[in-house]
């Protein structure tokens, strides 16, 4: 008996090997007859997937027997989904083209080597912003597309404001303290919140960091939280916003996203792309304007900074990959109409420099008071200071947050707490 | 050809039946497992690896980000546990009673949390635990509380709201079994019980419990291992805007599962590095099931 | 005496009534959901309105929901069908046909319960390339079919089996698996209905795997469109509503139609 038994999981085991090894022959087909089905995997609807739909209608003009497939996926689930088929090193199953968060490029092109397409010969990388090209490159080759730019705008609703009592100016290149005072006369005057707010979330953290050409980690990518001034007068900030009662406290994307489509709040401070949403409440018209981020109160910090923000990559190993990147360099890489389209219907900001002597960039916006606000946008990206994100991002931000309950309630002081944290970092990524 | 023994004849049966199962698990189970065993001797990145032998299970006592996710599980099994089962025995018990009316009707309410899908309810919870929400609008309206709770908010009442709706959902769930096990003790047991002037407290403690003794251990077992797997209430009450930094506020709702999610998928992938806090999570398991059988096992 | 007795049922209905009306509120809010718009339910409105058919229009004018539903059906019950066929011939096999090897196998079968599953998607995701059934239904299928759950679910039904009934058809002539499939199968009607909600119920529900094998939107199941809808950064409360009734329909379906088999199922296997 024990030797059926062991001739069944002998036969067992070759049958699954044979079946596995089989699969490492697959096949990527030449994209010569420039016919083929082009997968996408990308989030958010009212953003990248409606700009993926108007860029692959575009292309179909220029090259009628390409199809399209443009998955609408959860951010996690993108992420998700990615990780496993890469991590399994099988050849199948993979998409064209996928979406990859900037903060986790360098993570996806050291972790997965040999799985992204090398672009560096087929774009002329000069024509993009240049901290953002910098993101995607590894060991001197470039690997994505550089998309949009996550440029921080401070988007306020003037009508607010100037019940207030405050005008446009006052708003220009403040820090963070006059903020907090200003959202307490808001409170005040107005009754609404300043900001909606979550404090358990790394966005602004993020935000005052690169505002002052900092990091969780130096430019080596070694860990710098304990002695990082930035990040102590940033957490100083975070303690402030929570203390003062300026913020609506929020927890999740949809209550934040609510709390200034119901005109709960007075103004929003966050990456350029939220134009989509805030123009998504159609009624709020004509009240809203843009000013520059504050800064911190410290040496170096500007005021312009950056969050989010992603880039397209291709895959190596997918079927109809040159179809792709000719589709990416006829439409991301040459069409400055497109550009201008998605910038006028979604807040795009492309990183494509040509694009921005375009009309759209120039044109000024009724939404928002008939501000010329792309002028802005395309002015604050050229300061933002340019920073290494590193493997560990949001491992570091998550130990960060982890500290935050002890630090609001003050049981433990700022530089406990980032000593803490950058314990907790230590061990978690086994340094 | 030698003619088979009966022995051999039934027992050849018995491996026919049983084929399907064993090669499906092989195949689908114990395939994956072993792979990740090997796989958990390595610190990898995405497909570049590095052998560390027992490197990752020294490196996850030091780990305070998993010793945290125990922490809170823990916390879950020792007060949402018992609450959720003591609470689904006393159901069964009043709902065995043959003199109450609207018998099938309660079960039924009772029950119906038990078919809804973990995504689904728990997006309905985070709603209704907002810091607008209906559960706040209605204690202020009946003038329960001054002030909004900051159930999502705080670390504590995250898991307070984590327990609502873990016992909303596994109530009933759990009260069927002991419905079921009721059935089996006879009316005359507590006939003869009545008459002896027992009430109905010292009934339960003195019968119900005991002879439903069985059923207790099987539920707290399944409670157990479905609590240390937990997964999808914690992950879809947390998530936090932009790209939700900590799991609930200070990692609050942060489990051994999301933690080992987020380690494959959201931060530098080390699927080696979960694998080792997977088979850690099995050992602790199998420990707690072995106590709570000898526990139950006590007086068999 | 009696009045007191009347105080204590008085009590015991309120608890009843209470605990009914927390277990069946959801679902009332889900249905009232269903038929408001998006910012309605985001204030908390509780009175029906009429946005009933505008979400059903939203819905099914932007995604292929009777494909979606076609698929998560096709999905369940082939699930529910081959698993409980399969683990319920294993735990016959188990529990009829003693043998040492065997019980090492039961053994070892049940300590694999507890294994998180996250930590076996990816060697799980290379077997599935190997057998070509990415973006498959039956990629999705095969490693649910076999259930360590119900086998031993199983084995504890069969555990009050008579196994004089078995010796006898023995005796009489019935081969083995007429006696598994015309004497043992028909009379425990009960546990297979426990066994089928139990099945249903887990595959309908399934989120992670199905994520991972299903690429192309055709094959595309309930439990994902959910996701999808609820992960966008303008979600439109009304219209997941209307899918969240959608998805959990069936399940309701499903349960009162066996729901009469349920208990005595569940304390076939519990008995031991």
């Amino acid at each position: 008996m024990k030797r059926v038994i062991s001739i069944a999981i002998v036969s067992l085991v070759i049958l699954s090997l044979v079946l596995v090894g089989g699969v490492y022959s697959g096949n990527v087909t030449k994209a010569a007859t420039k016919e083929g089905k082009i997968t996408i995997w990308a989030w958010d609807p009212n953003f990248n997937i409606a700009i993926m739909n108007e860029a692959s209608n575009r292309y179909k003009k220029i090259n009628p027997k390409v199809k399209f497939e443009i998955a609408n996926m959860a951010k996690a689930d993108v992420e998700q989904k990615l990780n496993t088929v890469l991590a399994s090193g099988v050849k199948t199953g993979l998409p064209e083209i996928v979406l990859i968060e900037d903060y986790n490029a360098q993570k996806y092109l050291t972790s997965y080597p040999g799985a992204f397409a090398d672009l560096t010969k087929h774009f002329n990388y000069k024509d993009f912003a240049q901290y953002k090209v910098s993101l995607m490159t590894l060991k001197g080759k470039v690997y994505g597309v550089p998309f949009d730019s996550g440029v921080v705008g401070w988007f306020y609703r003037s009508d607010y404001f100037s019940k207030a009592g405050f005008k446009a100016n006052d708003l220009i290149n403040i820090t963070w303290d006059k903020f907090i005072e200003m959202g307490k006369i808001i409170k005040q005057k107005t009754g609404k919140y300043m900001v909606g707010f979550d404090p358990y979330d790394g966005g602004l953290m993020r935000i005052m960091l690169q505002s002052a050409g900092r990091w969780y980690f130096d430019k080596n990518g070694k860990v710098d939280i304990a002695n990082n001034p930035v990040l102590k007068e940033a957490l100083i900030s975070y303690k402030k916003v929570v203390d003062s009662g300026i913020a609506k406290k929020v927890s999740g994307w949809n209550q934040w996203v609510a709390s200034f489509n119901n005109g709960e709040v007075a103004s929003v401070v966050t990456g350029v792309w939220i134009i989509g949403s805030i123009k998504a409440e159609k009624s709020q018209s004509g009240k809203w304007a843009v000013a520059p981020v504050p800064r911190l109160n410290i040496k170096g910090s500007v005021n312009a900074s950056n969050l989010g923000g992603s880039s397209w990559y291709v895959l190596q190993n997918s079927k109809y990959r040159d179809i792709a990147i000719d589709f990416l360099k006829q439409i991301y890489a040459k069409d400055i109409d497109f550009y201008q389209k998605i910038l006028i219907e979604r807040g795009a900001v492309g990183t494509y420099l040509p694009a921005q002597k375009g009309k759209a960039y120039t044109a000024s916006d009724p939404f928002f008071g008939g501000q010329k606000i792309f002028v802005h946008f395309s002015n604050w990206m050229k300061n933002i200071p340019s920073v290494n994100y590193g493997l560990y991002t949001y491992e570091a931000d998550s130990a960060i947050m982890a500290v935050m309950p002890d630090v609001y309630s003050g049981k433990l002081s700022v530089d406990a707490a980032l000593k803490k944290a950058e314990e907790q970092f230590k061990n978690k990524v086994g340094q | 050809m030698k003619k088979i023994s009966y022995e051999r004849y039934i027992d050849l049966w018995g491996w026919f039946f049983s084929l399907f199962s064993i090669i499906g698990l092989g195949l689908f189970l114990f395939y994956p497992i072993i792979y990740s065993l090997y796989l958990s001797t390595f610190s990898t990145k995405g497909v570049v690896q590095e052998f560390v032998g027992i490197g990752n299970y020294i490196r996850l006592f030091k780990d305070n980000t998993f010793i945290l996710s125990l922490k809170n599980i823990l916390i879950i099994l020792i007060i949402q546990v018992p609450i959720m089962l003591i609470l689904a025995l006393i159901l069964a018990v009043i709902l065995n009673d043959k003199k109450i009316k609207f018998r099938g009707l309660f079960r039924t309410a009772i029950f119906l949390p038990a078919v809804t899908s973990l995504v689904a309810y728990t997006v309905l919870f985070k709603m209704m635990f907002s810091t607008d929400g209906l559960i706040n609008q209605a204690l202020l309206s009946m003038h329960l509380i001054k002030e909004p709770i900051p159930w999502l908010m705080d670390p504590f009442w995250a898991k307070v709201t984590l327990i609502f709706a873990l016992t909303w959902r596994w109530t009933g769930y759990n009260m069927i079994f002991y419905l079921a096990g009721l059935q089996n003790i006879s009316y005359e047991i507590y006939e003869a019980a009545e008459i002896d002037g027992a009430n109905k407290v010292v009934q339960f403690f003195k019968i119900t419990i005991p002879m439903l003794k069985p059923i207790i251990v099987f539920t707290s077992i399944m409670s157990t291992i479905g609590t240390l797997q937990l997964f999808d209430e914690p992950i879809n009450l947390a998530a936090g805007v932009v790209t939700g930094s900590s799991v609930g506020p200070g990692d609050s709702l942060l489990t051994p599962s999301v933690y080992i999610y987020n380690i494959c998928f959201k931060y530098m992938p080390n699927f080696g590095y979960a694998a080792a806090i997977s088979y850690i999570i099995v050992i602790i398991v199998a420990i707690l099931s072995f106590i709570q059988f000898k526990l139950a096992g006590e007086n068999e | 005496m009696k009045k007191d007795t009347k105080i204590k049922n008085l009590i015991v209905y309120i608890f009843l009534i209470i605990m009914s009306i927390v277990s069946v509120f959801p679902f009332f809010w889900m249905i009232v959901g269903m038929t408001n718009k998006s910012v309605d339910i985001i204030k908390g409105k509780l009175t029906f309105g009429n946005a009933l058919i505008e979400n059903f229009n939203n819905l099914f004018s932007n995604y292929e929901v009777g494909r979606i539903i076609i698929n998560s059906f096709k999905i369940s019950l082939t699930i529910v069908i081959g698993s409980l066929l399969i683990s319920s011939m294993a735990a016959y096999g188990f529990e009829f046909y003693p043998s040492k090897i065997r019980e090492k196998i039961y053994a070892i079968l049940l300590a694999t319960m507890m294994i998180p599953f996250a930590a076996l998607m990816v060697p799980l995701f290379r077997l599935m390339v190997a057998f070509n059934l990415l973006d498959s239904h039956w990629g999705v299928i095969l490693p649910m079919l076999p259930s360590v759950f119900l086998i031993f679910f199983f084995r504890q039904s069969f555990k009050l089996y008579p196994k004089e009934i078995i010796m006898a058809a023995r005796v009489d002539g019935a081969s083995e698996l007429r006696i598994f499939l015309s004497i043992v199968f028909p009379s425990m009607k009960s546990t297979y209905a426990a066994a089928a909600i139990y099945s249903f119920m887990t595959s309908w529900n399934s989120y992670l795997w199905p994520l991972i094998v299903l690429q192309s939107d055709e094959q595309k199941t309930m439990t994902l469109l959910v996701s999808t809808l609820s992960s966008g950064y303008n979600p439109d409360f009304g219209v997941i509503m209307t899918t969240v009734v959608l998805a959990t329909l069936p399940m309701i379906i499903v349960f009162f139609g066996l729901q009469k088999y349920f208990v005595q199922g569940i304390l076939g296997s519990v008995k031991q």
